[in-house]
């Protein structure tokens, strides 16, 4: 391997990324090409310095916050179910108000989301929701996720 | 490492059949973690206490759905990033580290690597500067960057959990924590080129 691959590689080594032949090969070259090892040395204590900073605490009364909205909140018992009375649509309508349990809604919802029912979900329906998830992470409020929620709260409401 | 993740699971388990205290010690062993992941990513201390404990109000609602109790720091953090998120879509943060904040508050509550406070106030000094330092660097990251490292190096989460927290593949984590490692090493190419002598 030479010096400018090695290199191109190097980080991901670094980060403990690499396995079987290409990390081999870059431990090779590394031992016997000095300037590739003080990239990598440069690479390692970039990850020291990262390694060294801390943790900060949240504000002391930051609890008492949340304890004084826990009072104030119905948590759905896991029990209950989903009717899926409406078909697919309706279905898909509710997986999505699943998925974005987490969600706040843009501009276009109400101004106090309604978190949406709890319920027993199924392996399938699991996948099915984790799949999505990463969906709603790399395209937020873009999918039809947030349609999703939206008509789900706007059924809550009505 | 394991016997920590049983404890939490176990806790998220009895928190999520309505036990406020098991919440309350889930709570204090996540606090910090989420607080600083949220600094890093929004500007303002204030905001990112506000965000804090919303992320906690809502992980308490939404608890009865968390299948995997073992998986509740992911999910604490999912949360978490959806807030911050649509905090930036909102205007009202922008996703830059406002560095100076965190380079200058909390470090000195955790303990110091290495022989620096052995070797008195000058030593510690510098190491604060070079935390500094290493904040505003991390600040120009981008920010999926920025939260993988926040996640990996400050918090101790491993490749796998910053995957499932944040809805991509482990390799893709990996590579952010690589491009990240490259352009750190450029930023802070001061404090770890050539220096033999700190090894
Ligand atoms: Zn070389």
């Amino acid at each position: 391997m030479i010096c400018h691959k090695v290199r191109r590689k190097l980080a991901e080594y670094a980060v403990g990324g690499l396995r079987g032949r290409t990390r081999a090969r870059i431990e090779e070259h590394v031992r016997d090409c000095a300037a590739c090892r003080a990239e990598l040395a440069a690479l390692e204590r970039t990850g020291g310095l990262l390694d060294s900073l801390s943790l900060e605490e949240a504000p002391a009364e930051t609890w008492a916050a949340v304890q004084r909205e826990m009072r104030g909140t119905e948590r759905v018992p896991v029990a209950r179910r989903v009717r899926w009375a409406w078909g697919t649509a309706a279905g898909a309508v509710a997986l999505a108000a699943l998925v974005v349990g987490a969600f706040v809604l843009g501009p276009m919802g109400p101004a106090e989301p309604q978190l949406v029912v709890a319920t027993e979900v199924d392996e399938e329906m699991q996948a099915t929701i984790e799949g999505h998830l990463s969906a709603v992470w790399a395209a937020p409020l873009s999918d039809e996720a947030a349609v999703g929620l939206r008509l789900a709260v706007l059924e809550d409401d009505g | 490492m394991d016997e920590e993740r049983n404890e939490v699971e176990e806790l998220a388990a009895r928190a999520r059949s309505g036990e406020a205290e098991a919440f309350e010690a889930l709570y204090r062993s996540h606090q910090a973690g989420i607080y600083t992941f949220i600094l890093s990513q929004v500007r303002e201390r204030e905001l990112a206490a506000d965000l804090t404990q919303e992320t906690f109000v809502r992980a308490w609602q939404s608890l009865p759905r968390l299948r995997k109790a073992g998986a509740f720091r992911g999910w604490l953090h999912r949360i978490a990033a959806n807030l911050v998120r649509d905090e930036v879509k909102s205007g009202r943060a922008r996703l830059e580290v406002a560095a100076s904040v965190l380079a200058t508050n909390g470090e000195t509550l955790a303990p110091e690597p290495r022989a620096d406070a052995a070797e008195g106030p000058e030593a510690m000094l510098a190491s604060q500067e070079m935390k500094g330092a290493v904040w505003d660097a991390l600040a120009e990251l981008p920010a999926q960057q920025r939260a993988a490292v926040v996640m990996h190096h400050v918090e101790g989460m491993s490749m796998t959990e910053i995957a499932e927290a944040t809805g991509v593949r482990p390799g893709t984590v990996m590579s952010r924590l690589a491009r990240a490692r490259e352009a750190l090493r450029k930023r802070l190419s001061r404090y770890v080129e050539g220096t033999d002598d700190l090894s």
